[in-house]
């Protein structure tokens, strides 16, 4: 689980003389266990947040704390390992690596955490759990863009990450698999106390999130539970 | 397992990267094979002429003649604990004087018990030692041996006898007592006689006006000199200035001189011929260095992923050079197979008493493998270093 605190995090990015506010000033907490959907216009500063909080952005002020760990003071090999033990990453073009196949995908992250103990078994139950047991030893190119995206959750679950961040997980598949995706995300959130925040504009996926985050020039204009913000 | 279907993705550029390297390194085994093969045979100079001190006549006279009453003034040189007569002439006068790398057939002869002082030991594959008393007795070098098919108890005439020889040529036939191993240097092309029948041919050699008025029991052509087992070079200079300066009618050259010209031949032959086969191999580096920059380029999502889920900076940049090295060896592997396999093809075709031009050692191989992965290593240094240095978003999100 993952307890995140965002306080007055800021993004700026220098474009020629211009200076873009990507995200600015957004403090919040995220608690162990939450199902955050964050949404918003293009260049709201969704996936600005999203690759703040998986610390592969540094804020230009502000602070993010994850589980009380300052990020701010950790060098650059710190978060990366921060990174593979506590993050988990689910992209919206699967970013499957074609030269390994399905159970070497999933456990593509081992290889940069020490604890390896049953990687692979864990590896070929994540892929049992996302019903793609059969298919372990296909090409990521063999497989349909719905069962590329399953691999990637399983990927981003294989070293037990408290945090799984979901960069618009079914902009590139249909209705009825991004359902079984939403599903999927849903029994991890509940069974595995995973923290989920989902960057999405898909309005069924970010009504299942317990909590909706909207955001709108790189503040946040409304966080409130799903039931509440279906009911404004 | 990765880092091979990485490098097939691109099977023609891979293919055409990996055989810069094999062009690159096939050049460094074979060039080197050659160099190691003439620095062998020099080394074989250097230990031969490195134990003693060669006398000779002094500068000007035209014949090398000495009276051998000579041997018994030097060895009341301080310092010379053995001296020997030495006698030399071609095996095959006449013969026509090419480009080699090996030594011509030689008659050397002197006292067998020369070979107990000298530096350079030889062994014998068959057969056995000549006797100091004994005459018509030789001992064939490996190649001669198999130049002219001799085995112990045959017999043959040396000089030989060249085919358009005029009818006073004068050879005499000698049993064949022994047969050297290979030494791959001078002994290998030479026939040993023992004093007395060094005599005998240094008589036939003299012109026909002189030939009577000579007594070749009191001539030797040269004295070899030994110090003490283990006198070292420096001392044995020493022993040559001695010589100058005490023995008059002779001429002392010093040991330094003759081991530093050997050494300096071979530290040319070598810079030249691996300074040719390095520049190819550097060539094929570049290759490597396109290569890896470009594989950099299309799998700028890749590293972007790899950062994504706990990748370093130094996981990123031991991946790529990993696949570099591997280029490298797997280059260097084929190319060093390939070169083995064009010297021991060409040392089976070498014609009988030819000496083989190549010899591939362990430091070559070393060497070879070892800086063809090196040269992968530093080629892929940089690309490894921009792929490892490469912002993980901009890299996720590249196109």
């Amino acid at each position: 689980m993952a307890n995140l605190q965002l306080e007055n995090l800021t993004k700026y990015y220098k474009v020629g003389k211009n200076e873009i506010r990507a995200l600015d000033g957004v403090t919040l907490d995220i608690s162990d266990g939450e199902f955050v959907a964050v949404v918003g216009r293009s260049g709201s500063g969704k996936t600005t947040m999203l690759d703040l909080l998986g610390l592969l952005l540094r804020p230009t002020s502000g602070r993010l704390t994850i589980d009380g760990t300052d990020t701010g003071k950790l060098g650059d090999s710190q978060l990366a390992r921060l990174r593979g033990t506590k993050v988990g990453f689910v992209f919206q073009e699967y970013n499957l690596l074609p030269s390994l196949n399905v159970l070497e995908n999933v456990m593509l992250p081992l290889r940069y955490v020490h604890d390896r103990t049953d990687g692979r078994k864990r590896a070929e139950d994540l892929l049992d759990r996302v019903g793609l047991s059969d298919r372990v030893r296909h090409r990521a190119t063999e497989l349909s863009g719905g069962q590329q995206q399953r691999v990637a959750i399983a990927r981003s679950m294989v070293n037990r990450p408290s945090l799984i961040l979901l960069d618009e997980p079914t902009g590139a598949v249909d209705t009825e698999t991004a359902q079984q995706l939403v599903t999927l995300l849903k029994s991890l959130n509940e069974q595995d106390k995973v923290t989920i925040v989902v960057v999405t504009h898909d309005l069924d996926v970010a009504n299942e999130a317990k909590r909706q985050i909207r955001l709108k020039d790189g503040k946040v204009v409304s966080d409130e539970p799903v039931v509440a913000a279906a009911i404004a | 397992m990765e880092i091979v279907r990485n490098i097939t993705r691109r099977k023609l550029r891979s293919f055409l990267t990996i055989s810069g390297i094999v062009i690159g390194v096939l050049a460094l085994t074979t060039m080197g094979a050659l160099a190691e093969n003439f620095n062998a045979l020099l080394d074989g100079g250097v230990k031969y002429f490195g134990s003693n001190v060669q006398v000779g006549p002094p500068d000007g006279q035209s014949a090398s003649l000495l009276p051998l009453s000579k041997i018994d003034e030097i060895k009341q040189i301080q310092g010379v604990a053995a001296a020997f007569p030495t006698y030399g002439f071609s095996a095959k006068p006449g013969a026509v004087a090419v480009v080699s790398f090996g030594i011509p057939d030689t008659i050397v002869a002197g006292d067998p018990a020369e070979n107990s002082w000298s530096s350079l030991k030889t062994s014998f594959a068959s057969g056995h030692q000549l006797d100091a008393v004994t005459t018509g007795g030789v001992v064939l070098g490996s190649t001669i041996s198999k130049e002219f098919n001799k085995k112990v108890g045959d017999s043959i005439d040396l000089p030989v006898k060249p085919a358009d020889a005029k009818p006073d040529f004068v050879n005499h036939a000698f049993t064949v007592m022994g047969i050297l191993n290979p030494t791959r240097t001078a002994p290998d092309t030479f026939a040993y006689l023992n004093t007395a029948d060094g005599q005998m041919l240094l008589k036939d050699s003299l012109p026909i006006a002189i030939r009577g008025q000579i007594d070749v029991t009191k001539i030797t052509e040269g004295i070899d000199v030994y110090g003490q087992p283990g006198t070292s070079i420096s001392d044995l200079d020493k022993i040559a200035d001695r010589i100058n300066a005490e023995v008059t009618g002779v001429k002392a050259t010093k040991t330094s001189v003759l081991v530093n010209g050997f050494k300096s031949g071979g530290a040319i032959f070598t810079s030249i011929t691996t300074a040719a086969a390095l520049l190819a191999l550097l060539i094929g580096g570049l290759s490597v260095v396109n290569t890896m920059f470009m594989a950099v380029a299309e799998r700028v999502r890749e590293i972007g992923l790899k950062k994504a889920v706990g990748a370093t900076t130094r996981h990123i940049m031991g991946e790529f050079l990993l696949e570099a090295v591997f280029i490298g060896v797997l280059g260097g592997l084929i190319g060093y197979g390939l070169g083995v396999a064009i010297t021991v093809v060409a040392n089976a075709l070498t014609p009988p008493g030819q000496s083989t031009l190549f010899l591939v050692t362990l430091p070559l191989t070393v060497f070879a493998l070892g800086f063809a992965a090196a040269l992968g290593a530093v080629a892929g240094i940089l690309p490894a270093w921009r792929a490892a240095r490469l912002d993980p978003v901009t890299a996720l999100r590249n196109q």
